[in-house]
């Protein structure tokens, strides 16, 4: 595990334990992992490629499937996907397919290989509101078709929550550059620092447009509105990212919530050198909502995780939570509080029914939504997922092949 | 993608790729075959189709395997005959892949025990459609001692069957080897004198793989006893690439099917630059199955790539003439090994197998748990660079021997 933020905290492969990972997959013949992946990564076939040592092959394979493979390797809960059904559980544990995935796609950087490959331009212009994975997914999709995408981001750079939100130690700045160039070379144009607020005047300009602004607000409980010393984990990631972990903390943080971006919090704050990290948990370590390997790393670094509490009120700096199950009582003091408790996202300012824009497919004429806003799961894998159901929308409205 | 031009021309046949099935249990039936043909193989070689007098009649179970630590099949033994088929059965599948795949090419592989049955057999396959005969002298678990690796240690005897094929068929024919026999070379020629086009090499080694300790049989048991019977996998490999540098060095520009232990494109590759113009698989299928083309074919995609070559062809032999006499090799230097002290993870393999296998040359500091070389006893043979299981040591500095000719200079050692 790691010991600073800024380093990434799981080492890669080196060529024999990749070799050595790879030997332990049982080559199933109808391989549950590649059926379990929501964005068709297909590991079983880029597994066996590695098996057999084919390893350029395999990188085809990871990166023509799934556009972003370098950051799925890295941030995919892989427990609940592809590695849930792995046959080599049934005698000792999964294959580490993540690991697996990264080594080849460090490989596919090593040696410099361009995989994906642009079609004639096909003369239509898309734009893609927002550049977190669903819309850089979509863009490089719709590119490797001949498209002329446009990507709008406020912020200064290209990412959304990749870039501001899982932290450094689980996804390094340096990798989103490098799967941004991708598909920045695939012809992509980056519109960087401008927030789209007319979405007609888009539609009008474009043969058609894709919302892909990801659930990027931090929710606020309404005992802590207001208060000053009370933050929203979406907020405090993006900092931390941002200032490249140079942060002034006290010593004492309470975090409130229990999913991954409740671990990616607490796990921060200790690497950066909180003393004290108290989590509390809505949910009972039973239904916990973080993958198993998220906890596991937050519950090394020594945070102190409380499950099965609800908090009910605010005095002072002092929390009360309630057990959701059994009669008690917790209170805890901090001189900050940090939010996990589930994100929104603000495509409302946009002027669009988010509530309506669930389906992929023509939410009005040629204006669709890709990522958190639309149906699924809320993670890297299912964005992917999303982006190519929204390219292939996109292709069949625009008349494409 | 990677796309590149994989065909190549065997024997004046063009071969869409090098890979084909060898004539095994691989390649038994028609089913077996068209779904080898649509996963990928370039071409098949039939399983081998003998005589109408001579009846199969295999043991149950026939197989068995060498393991090493954790991994499986390093070698593996069978004791499978030719096809069980009946020769009309195994003629009309013939002429089925052949009417239904015509741009692969489909090899019929024949062994006979007579003049006449050798003559007729490669009539027949010929008529049902073959683009090409294989000839099996290699066999090594025939129940006939007037068929297989006896027959093909014999090379009188081998000659003589070749011209029979030959009045039999037109078809180019391709010899295939046995390699229990020491010089490959004299055999390999018996057959072209007889009219052969090409050589096919390796068939399997005779072996004992395992012996059940507690029932004292050799393995796989048959009603309590056992036999010697054919080796193959990646094991073989080596002795695979052996023999085809020796007849390529032996019998200049001869071509030639690499058969032995193939199963990812690095080994197909190596059969390839020792000479090999396709290459035949078996045992990677068998434990694997067809599907293992997939990697070899884009894997040598790549390699050609890499080597910026558009013809397989131009990739064929081109090791040959880096494999010489050992009393010709370079003997004036030493190369000394460089221990990588960021890699090394302290687990002091080097300094036991240097200790225990070669020159007691690496010395172990018991205080921070790394190596160093004494180069003073260190004779560069490099042991501990094979046992390092982190990839901690290379070949670091060279230093001519005082027995060196006089005026050598480093900058001129390829290592």
């Amino acid at each position: 595990m790691s010991k600073s933020y800024l380093e990434e905290y799981e080492a890669g492969y080196t060529p024999k334990l990749v070799m050595e990972e790879a030997s332990r997959c049982l080559l199933c013949h109808d391989a549950p992992c590649s059926k379990a992946c929501p964005a068709g990564t297909d590991p079983a076939k880029f597994i066996r490629s590695v098996r057999f040592r084919n390893f350029k092959g395999a990188a085809e394979t990871v990166r023509i499937n799934n556009v972003l493979g370098a950051i799925c390797a890295r941030v995919c809960p892989t427990e609940r996907y592809c590695q849930q059904g792995c046959s080599r559980s049934g005698i000792d544990k999964p294959i580490d397919i993540g690991r697996i995935q990264r080594y080849i796609t460090d490989f596919e950087d090593a040696c410099k290989m361009k995989i994906l490959e642009v079609k004639k331009p096909n003369g239509k212009r898309v734009a893609v509101v927002g550049s977190g994975p669903a819309g850089l997914a979509t863009a490089g999709l719709l590119a490797q078709d001949g498209y002329k995408v446009e990507v709008y981001e406020k912020e200064a750079k290209a990412g959304g929550y990749l870039r501001y939100g899982i932290p450094e130690y689980r996804l390094p700045s340096a990798v989103v550059d490098r799967e941004v160039k991708r598909i920045k070379d695939l012809g992509v144009e980056f519109k960087l620092g401008e927030k789209v607020e007319d979405l007609a005047k888009l539609q009008e300009e474009y043969d058609a447009v894709v919302v892909a602004v990801g659930h990027g607000a931090g929710k606020v409980l309404p005992i802590f509105a207001g208060k000053r010393f009370v933050k929203t984990a979406v907020n405090f990631l993006k900092d931390a990212k941002r200032k490249k972990g140079n942060l002034k903390l006290p010593d004492n943080v309470l975090v409130i919530g229990g999913g991954d971006v409740a671990m990616d919090t607490v796990t921060t704050l200790k690497l950066l050198g909180v003393k004290q990290v108290t989590d509390v948990v809505y949910e009972t370590f039973e239904e916990f909502k973080a993958s198993k390997k998220e906890l596991q790393g937050a519950q090394e670094q020594g945070v102190s995780i409380i499950d099965g509490y609800v908090p009910v009120s605010l005095k002072g700096k002092t929390v009360k939570f309630e057990h959701r199950f059994i009669k008690n009582e917790l209170k805890v003091k901090a001189d900050l509080i940090i939010l996990a408790v589930g994100q929104y996202t603000e495509a409302g300012l946009l002027g669009l029914d988010v509530n309506k824009a669930q389906e992929v497919e023509g939410v009005s004429g040629n204006l669709f939504v890709a990522g958190d806003i639309a149906k699924g799961e809320k993670t890297v894998v299912y964005a992917v997922r999303s982006a190519k159901e929204t390219a292939y929308a996109v292709k069949k409205y625009l008349g494409g092949k | 993608m990677v796309k590149k031009d994989l065909s190549i021309t065997f024997l004046g046949v063009k071969f869409p790729n090098p890979f084909c099935l060898s004539s095994s249990p691989v390649g038994n039936d028609y089913d077996m075959c068209k779904k080898a043909y649509d996963v990928g193989w370039g071409g098949i070689v039939f399983k081998t189709i003998g005589p109408k007098s001579y009846v199969i009649n295999e043991v149950s179970p026939r197989f068995d395997k060498l393991d090493k630590e954790a991994e499986p099949f390093v070698g593996f033994k069978n004791m499978e005959q030719i096809a069980e088929h009946s020769l009309e059965e195994n003629l009309a599948d013939l002429a089925r892949l052949k009417k239904e795949y015509p741009d692969k090419v489909l090899i019929a592989s024949i062994m006979g025990n007579d003049d006449e049955t050798w003559e007729d057999l490669a009539r027949k396959v010929t008529e049902a459609g073959a683009d090409m005969i294989e000839m099996n002298l290699s066999c090594p678990q025939m129940t006939s001692h007037a068929m297989g690796s006896d027959v093909g240690s014999n090379p009188e005897l081998c000659k003589k069957y070749c011209q029979a094929v030959k009045r039999g068929s037109k078809l180019p024919m391709m010899a295939k080897m046995t390699p229990n026999i020491t010089d490959m070379v004299e055999v390999a020629k018996a057959c072209l004198e007889g009219g052969a086009d090409g050589i096919a090499a390796i068939n399997t080694i005779k072996s004992i793989c395992n012996i059940d300790l507690d029932k004292k049989i050799g393995m796989p048991i048959v009603n309590g006893k056992s036999s010697i019977s054919g080796y193959s996998g990646k094991a073989v490999k080596p002795v695979a690439l052996r023999f085809i540098q020796q007849m390529r060095t032996g019998i200049p520009g001869v071509e030639i099917s690499g058969i032995g232990g193939c199963e990812t494109w690095e080994d197909a590759a190596e059969f390839i630059l020792v000479g090999a113009k396709t290459i035949q698989v078996t045992t990677g299928i068998m434990q694997y199955g067809y599907r293992i083309v997939e990697d070899m074919c884009n894997g040598l995609m790549h390699y050609m790539e890499e080597q910026h070559v558009d013809h397989l062809e131009d990739l064929v032999g081109l090791a040959n003439k880096n494999i010489i006499p050992a009393e010709e090799l370079d003997r004036d230097y030493i190369v000394y090994p460089e221990i990588d002290k960021e890699k090394c993870v302290g687990c002091g393999r080097c300094y036991i197998s240097c200790y225990d296998g070669a020159h007691q040359a690496m010395e172990w500091d018991e205080e921070t748990r790394r190596p160093t070389c004494n180069h003073d006893k260190c004779v560069g043979c490099l042991l501990c660079g094979h046992v390092c299981p982190v990839g901690a040591i290379d070949k670091g500095e060279i230093v001519f021997k005082k027995t060196a000719k006089p005026g050598r200079k480093i900058k001129d050692i390829r290592l």
